[in-house]
């Protein structure tokens, strides 16, 4: 998986690409929770380039949600789609996460 | 408020999805780094209807991920033993050689608690309880693969007595699930 960072709307924005698994999670979670802890406070996830999300992958999203919670942040999640959306609608995940769609929040 | 209905995970040795009858048969070192490999190579042959995208090899390889990872604890002198149906619908057992799923009574515990958060829409609760964490959870492990796996496979999910063998069955009419 590959990760690029870039900033939109004053969001800090990191685009991941290829599969979020068991072996590549981890680390996009350490990179993430990185920037969390270097004082970003408001952050976009954009998964238009991930087609497979497993449970590691989901975990890594939770551990996001709750770091960025002990500093009341901000963390929103756009591009989701096909079984990686499916898969955070199956363990309900997809409740506590602020999905963007083109048009904005939702 | 609706009403709130919660799955388990059940135990039931003589539960006919266990009767291998008529199944493929395959088996795997427990290779940690070979699991998404191994759990490919089991579909080889799958219809694409039943593929759902990736979200099918997803869940096969989280079945396949525990028995390597939990069960067998990543020994790969240890065996997992697949066997499968792919024809009218997508049905798997999966045996490791471990200790079983000693922890079973208390994961059903722990996802009433979850669902209970959620249905209350106690968002702060149930980010909390997000994620199982038993007494082996390492920090990588995501905790949430037998909660998707309980709504994913609609026939039935179900262990044996000893803890360390699931089958599943997921149904599908019209192309879909």
């Amino acid at each position: 998986m590959k990760l690029r960072s870039g900033d939109a709307g004053g969001f800090d924005t990191v685009f991941l690409h290829g599969d979020c698994d068991l072996y590549s999670a981890p680390k996009m979670r350490n990179a993430v929770v990185k920037r969390i802890d270097t004082g970003i406070r408001r952050l976009r996830l954009d998964f238009e380039g991930v087609s497979y999300l497993d449970s590691t992958g989901v975990g890594a999203i939770i551990q996001i949600l709750q770091a960025m919670k002990v500093v009341s942040g901000d963390v929103v999640f756009r591009g989701l789609h096909g079984a990686p959306r499916k898969v955070l609608e199956l363990s309900n995940v997809i409740s506590l996460m602020k999905i963007e769609s083109d048009g904005g929040e939702r | 408020m609706s009403q709130l209905i919660v799955r388990k995970l059940i135990v039931d040795e003589r539960n006919e999805l266990f009767d291998a009858q008529g199944m493929k048969y395959a088996e795997f070192p427990s290779e940690y780094a070979r699991i998404r490999e191994f759990s490919s190579a089991l579909l080889e042959e799958c219809p694409e209807r039943f593929r759902e995208g990736t979200l099918l090899e997803q869940q096969v390889s989280e079945i396949i991920k525990n028995a390597v990872k939990h069960g067998n604890k990543s020994d790969p002198a240890k065996r997992v033993r697949v066997w499968y149906d792919l024809r009218r619908r997508v049905r798997l057992i999966v045996e490791d050689e471990g200790e079983g799923f000693l922890e079973l009574d208390d994961w059903n515990a722990f996802l009433v608690r979850r669902q209970t958060a959620l249905h209350n829409q106690d968002f702060d609760e149930f980010l909390q309880l997000a994620s199982w964490k038993g007494k082996n959870s390492t920090p990588d492990d995501g905790g949430n693969s037998l909660i998707a796996a309980l709504e994913y496979w609609n026939g039935g999910m179900v262990f044996n007595a000893a803890r360390n063998k699931v089958g599943v069955v997921r149904w599908y009419s019209n192309g879909s699930a």
